[in-house]
């Protein structure tokens, strides 16, 4: 780049180092570029701490939260749930290099918004991501109830903000309550299962009556990972690796195969043929190699499935994916190439996971070449579709 | 352009001494160790740092998704090799920028992005008659 020339206005500006990490520095680079646009955000987190949910809990189950926000606890995990969990075995490794996973107040979230540039965000937990985990069923449930409480008494009626309600599926009926309870909220769009730790594996049978709920009640079903968790956790046993980056990398898409692959394999959209389903921050790469690798598998073991009308990348293929975490592909033209492998033109949803840790800038995904509709497509179009959103 | 942080301090917004490819940025005096500035050139922007009495520039825009690096800290690294008998050590303390993105690390005299075997352009800046100047 040749800078030499001396007809540019140069702009000189005393900076400071950050403590939090940048946010949407970048949207400005793109603005005209996206105005034209609808653009929905499908995976952002508002702060959800357990201390949000103390008033929208009840009984000994107040008694029990107000327990673990007394602990003492300095600095991270802080009353953390989802630390606690999941990232207490790698706590320190990054040597406090910024940035630091960060959680958004309503405010922050509608100067967000204000900015002009996304038209929704969805709101997905991070409190609860590790809910599945939870030993006792009722507790879990509880958190789930208090959760949904909360977010729907905080941020309903906020213009562009869309809300996914958190099912605990140790008690399915339980969470086909919560579904029915919250269905007529305009702005309730989708039921987030917090897949990891859930077992047996969520396509199971005994799950199914929060499908039958979600289908009744038309809102589609977001699986949502997290990629940790200190303890040997099923689907996967990740716990041993020594570095967090390790257990980051492979936790997320992991545990999503083998989530899609039963559901897909326990016949769940042959029962729920109008259920939608999608996965948020697990990135794309695997998809093909899930889709297709059942493909193959499912010509010599069909007769274990005999339910399945199809093969299973025929039903996969009408999943919905959320692009985080964007996998550092070496070409610009690589994720074009890659949603047409796993043919997801229809089905692929920009997401930025704002505002923690390792959230996507919409830089990263603008910086990627694609044709103007698949673009449009994936950061707006398709996910209107999935949740039911209109123009904005 | 997004303002680097709330408190920013505009300095110039016109045409500064661009003789020679040279940027006059600030006095000495007003330019302290620990203190940083952004510098916008046209659509490029360069961070440039005063790091104990020594002055570095380097490319402003992170190449993997482009946040602002004058809002990086600057901080020391863990490096691992034959020089250090492949025993993991802390190193460069105070002269490794993180990016206030995603943590990707810039030695900030080198450009050398730690780890990924690139660098990104540095530029030299040096004082002349008391006043700190930027070359491009």
């Amino acid at each position: 780049m040749t800078l030499h020339r001396t007809d540019q206005e140069i702009e000189i500006t005393r900076a400071e180092a950050a403590f939090n990490p940048a946010q949407d520095q970048d949207l400005g680079l793109y603005g005209k570029e996206l105005d034209a646009m609808t653009i929905v955000d499908v995976d952002v987190h508002v702060d959800d701490t357990l201390i949000q949910m103390m008033n929208h809990m009840e009984g000994h189950y107040k008694k029990r939260l107000e327990a673990i926000l007394q602990a003492d606890f300095r600095g991270e995990p802080g009353n953390s749930l989802r630390n606690m969990i999941a990232h207490i075995g790698w706590l320190g490794s990054s040597y406090d290099k910024p940035p630091r996973a960060k959680l958004a107040t309503k405010t922050e979230l509608m100067e967000r918004m204000d900015k002009g540039i996304i038209d929704y965000s969805i709101l997905f937990p991070s409190e609860l991501l590790p809910i599945a985990y939870l030993p006792d069923p009722k507790w879990a449930a509880a958190l789930a109830t208090a959760y949904n409480s909360y977010m729907v008494e905080a941020y309903s009626n906020l213009p562009g903000v869309k809300i996914a309600l958190v099912v605990a599926p140790h008690l399915p009926e339980l969470a086909a309550k919560e579904i029915a309870k919250y269905a007529g909220n305009k702005d309730v769009v989708s039921v987030c299962i917090p897949d990891v730790g859930v077992n047996p594996p969520i396509g199971n049978q005994q799950y199914w009556a929060m499908y039958e709920a979600a289908q009744h009640y038309n809102l589609p079903i977001s699986f949502h990972g997290i990629e940790a968790l200190v303890h040997d956790n099923y689907p996967l046993r990740v716990s041993r690796f020594p570095t967090l980056m390790q257990v980051h990398s492979m936790g997320f898409p992991f545990t999503s195969m083998l989530q899609v692959m039963s559901v897909v394999c326990e016949g769940v959209p042959v029962r729920f043929p109008k259920l939608k389903f999608c996965v948020l921050e697990a990135g794309l790469t695997w998809i093909p190699f899930i889709m297709y690798r059942l493909d193959t598998a499912y010509r010599q073991y069909r007769t274990e499935l005999p339910a399945l009308e199809a093969k299973p990348s025929d039903y996969i293929r009408e999943w919905y994916w959320g692009t985080h975490e964007l996998e550092a592909l070496p070409k610009r033209g690589d994720l074009a190439k890659l949603i047409d492998l796993y043919q997801g033109e229809d089905t692929t949803m920009w997401a930025s996971d704002w505002p923690h840790l390792e959230r996507d800038l919409i830089a990263g995904f603008m910086r990627c070449d694609m044709n103007d509709t698949l673009r449009a497509k994936v950061l707006g179009k398709n996910a209107q579709k999935f949740f039911g959103l209109e123009d904005r | 352009m997004t303002t680097p942080t709330s408190e920013q301090l505009t300095i110039s917004t016109e045409p500064v001494n661009t003789e020679k490819g040279k940027i006059t940025l600030s006095t000495v005096e007003d330019f302290p160790p620990g203190d940083r500035r952004q510098v916008k050139v046209g659509a490029a922007i360069i961070a440039v740092f005063n790091i104990n009495g020594e002055y570095r520039a380097i490319y402003g825009r992170c190449p993997h998704q482009f946040a602002l690096l004058s809002q990086g800290r600057l901080q020391g690294t863990v490096i691992c090799n034959e020089q250090t008998n492949w025993e993991t050590e802390w190193a460069y303390e105070g002269e490794i920028l993180t990016c206030p993105g995603h943590a990707m690390e810039f030695h900030v005299k080198t450009g050398e992005a730690i780890g990924y075997g690139f660098k990104v352009r540095t530029y030299k800046v040096v004082v002349e008659d008391g006043m700190v100047k930027l070359i491009l």
